[in-house]
């Protein structure tokens, strides 16, 4: 066990907390002491709630002494992305204009979180209204890379990537709408799940684009994903579109070899254009699943450009319409990146919006076909690593668009097809900056992504890599 | 599937509620291009009876999973 709980990961912590070997209390002052250390640099955290923590943690290591554990992640301190409803909760969404927004509800996701023992960290920074993959924030500033504190954390998750790397919290819920998981888990050297859409109830969780909205967790293996997966799947009243069915046990596929497994490499698109460290970590991470035992295939994926494309179309309409009221009485409340990206959304005609909803079950089947005998595909999941704040800052970088496009354009065809992608940390480059990759999966087949992430991190070590304060 | 100009941009914006004004018409029209560009192929080649909820029955067939 380490001396510092907060490094351990969510699995190890729950059960050392259960076992009475960590107290509630030793786990949550833990992080709050790194955050204390770490909140200054990062930035990470919209709010910290460190006495209402530690109330809850005595409650939590009092009730286990009485011998009523209350789930499996009792006691464990998190904190999430503050676009999560919780009653009686400021949730700013990261913006001016939910500022003092006092949620009324709890969302499904989170309050399956807290019914499995959690306790409460904190609220988490992101871009304004999920709607940035950069980690730029005009009201509430930037959230900084723990690796390097002058680069990007990937948004829109910003502060769930960059607490989760740096061991202020054990995990993190994010959503994924063009990559807001997985860009801050590559930038940031985590591991981040987005899931398929329907897979997590999406009630109580602040809308962006209703068709492409997905939530997930962001934490330190595949393990923790799984385990927090497990806990929030499944069908919700509040919300229709998550799916039915029994939900199956994600830790107990991460135990599996990946050994007869087919994973597929595309033969262009996500091979194209890429920064060398990312093309490195591409070939090696290749390499890693061959070694245990994983067949390497080669895929001919349909044009992602087209894809990208109709997410984008998706995107803005639904965001814009989301907004509309607010964009006819609070324009001036947005950041202008974010007035300037929901402005798009007002510009496209209905039925190119039907036909991009249209297509999307053609170019799924499409996809389906061209994987068929194929578990996984391997791609990276953004073609350079870390921009810095400066170069990615649309305000100040007369490149910074051209910066921002590039870094989205593997995410967002997978969004549009609302298939399940695991990010894994998969390199750190000879700067130092980490670098992820993404496997994508079938529709609900998150089980073999989950199963394939924690066997390349029981092989490798890229995950357990913790960022040093400068 | 032709990219709108600052001009229609700016019609479509009036007529759905929201107003914008001329420089800001002409940096949408610039922005979304891309999107209209990429889609060309697939508009107005559909298929009559192809709904959205298309996507679901894909999702969730059996050879989805």
């Amino acid at each position: 066990m380490s001396s510092e709980p907060a490094l351990m990961s969510l699995t190890a912590v729950a059960k050392a907390i259960a076992d009475k070997r960590v107290s509630s209390r030793e786990a949550t002052q833990s992080c709050l002491a790194r955050i204390v250390r770490w909140q200054p640099h990062l930035n990470a955290f919209m709010a910290i709630e460190a006495e209402e923590a530690l109330k809850a943690a005595d409650a939590a290591d009092t009730a286990l002494a009485k011998g009523d554990r209350r789930g499996p992640l009792h006691g464990v301190p998190l904190a999430h992305k503050d676009m999560y409803y919780e009653a009686g909760k400021v949730v700013t969404c990261g913006s001016r204009i939910r500022g003092d927004f006092v949620a009324t509800t709890t969302s499904t996701a989170l309050q399956r979180l807290k019914d499995a023992g959690t306790i409460r960290l904190g609220s988490l920074q992101m871009a304004e209204f999920a709607y940035g993959p950069t980690g730029h924030n005009s009201h509430y500033g930037s959230v900084h890379n723990p690796f390097a504190l002058d680069h990007i954390t990937g948004g829109s998750s910003s502060g769930s990537g960059a607490a989760v790397a740096a061991r202020l919290t054990f995990a993190a819920l994010g959503s994924d709408t063009g990559g807001s998981i997985r860009m801050p888990a590559h930038f940031c050297g985590v591991t981040g799940l987005k899931t398929t859409v329907g897979r997590i109830s999406r009630a109580g969780a602040m809308p962006l684009s209703q068709s492409l909205d997905t939530v997930g967790p962001l934490a330190r293996t595949a393990e923790d994903c799984a385990v927090l997966l497990t806990l929030m799947a499944g069908a919700d009243p509040e919300d229709p579109t998550a799916v039915s069915g029994p939900v199956p046990d994600y830790a107990a596929a991460t135990t599996q070899s990946i050994k007869g497994l087919t994973i597929g490499v595309p033969t262009s698109f996500y091979v194209d254009d890429l920064d060398a460290d990312v093309a490195g970590a591409l070939e090696a991470t290749i390499a890693a699943f061959r070694r245990e035992g994983a067949n390497i295939v080669a895929v001919e994926l349909p044009d992602q450009r087209q894809l990208s494309a109709a997410a984008q179309l998706v995107l803005a309409v639904e965001a814009a319409a989301f907004h509309k009221r607010w964009l006819i009485e609070r324009a001036q409340d947005y950041g202008a990146q974010v007035l300037m990206r929901l402005q798009n959304g007002l510009a496209i005609p209905a039925v190119n919006y039907l036909e991009a909803m249209r297509w999307r079950g053609v170019a799924l089947a499409a996809h389906l076909a061209a994987v068929k005998g194929v578990d996984a595909v391997i791609a990276p999941v953004s073609p350079v690593p870390a921009p810095t704040i400066a170069e990615s800052d649309v305000g100040n970088s007369p490149d910074a668009e051209a910066v921002i496009q590039r870094l989205t354009r593997f995410t967002r065809p997978i969004n549009y097809l609302g298939l399940p992608s695991l990010s894994i940390p998969s390199a750190f480059t000879r700067s130092g900056l980490p670098v992820g990759m993404q496997l994508i999966g079938r529709s609900f087949d998150e089980a073999t992504l989950l199963r394939i992430g924690a066997a390349f991190q029981r092989a490798t070590d890229f995950h357990e890599r913790v960022p040093q304060l400068p | 599937m032709t990219r709108p100009t600052a001009k229609e941009v700016k019609a479509i914006a009036d007529v759905a509620g929201v107003p914008v004004d001329n420089e800001t018409a002409a940096r949408i029209a610039n922005s979304i291009g891309p999107a209209f560009d990429g889609f060309a192929a697939i508009a107005g080649t559909l298929q009559f009876d192809l709904e959205p909820s298309t996507f679901v029955v894909v999702q969730t067939s059996k050879a989805a999973r």
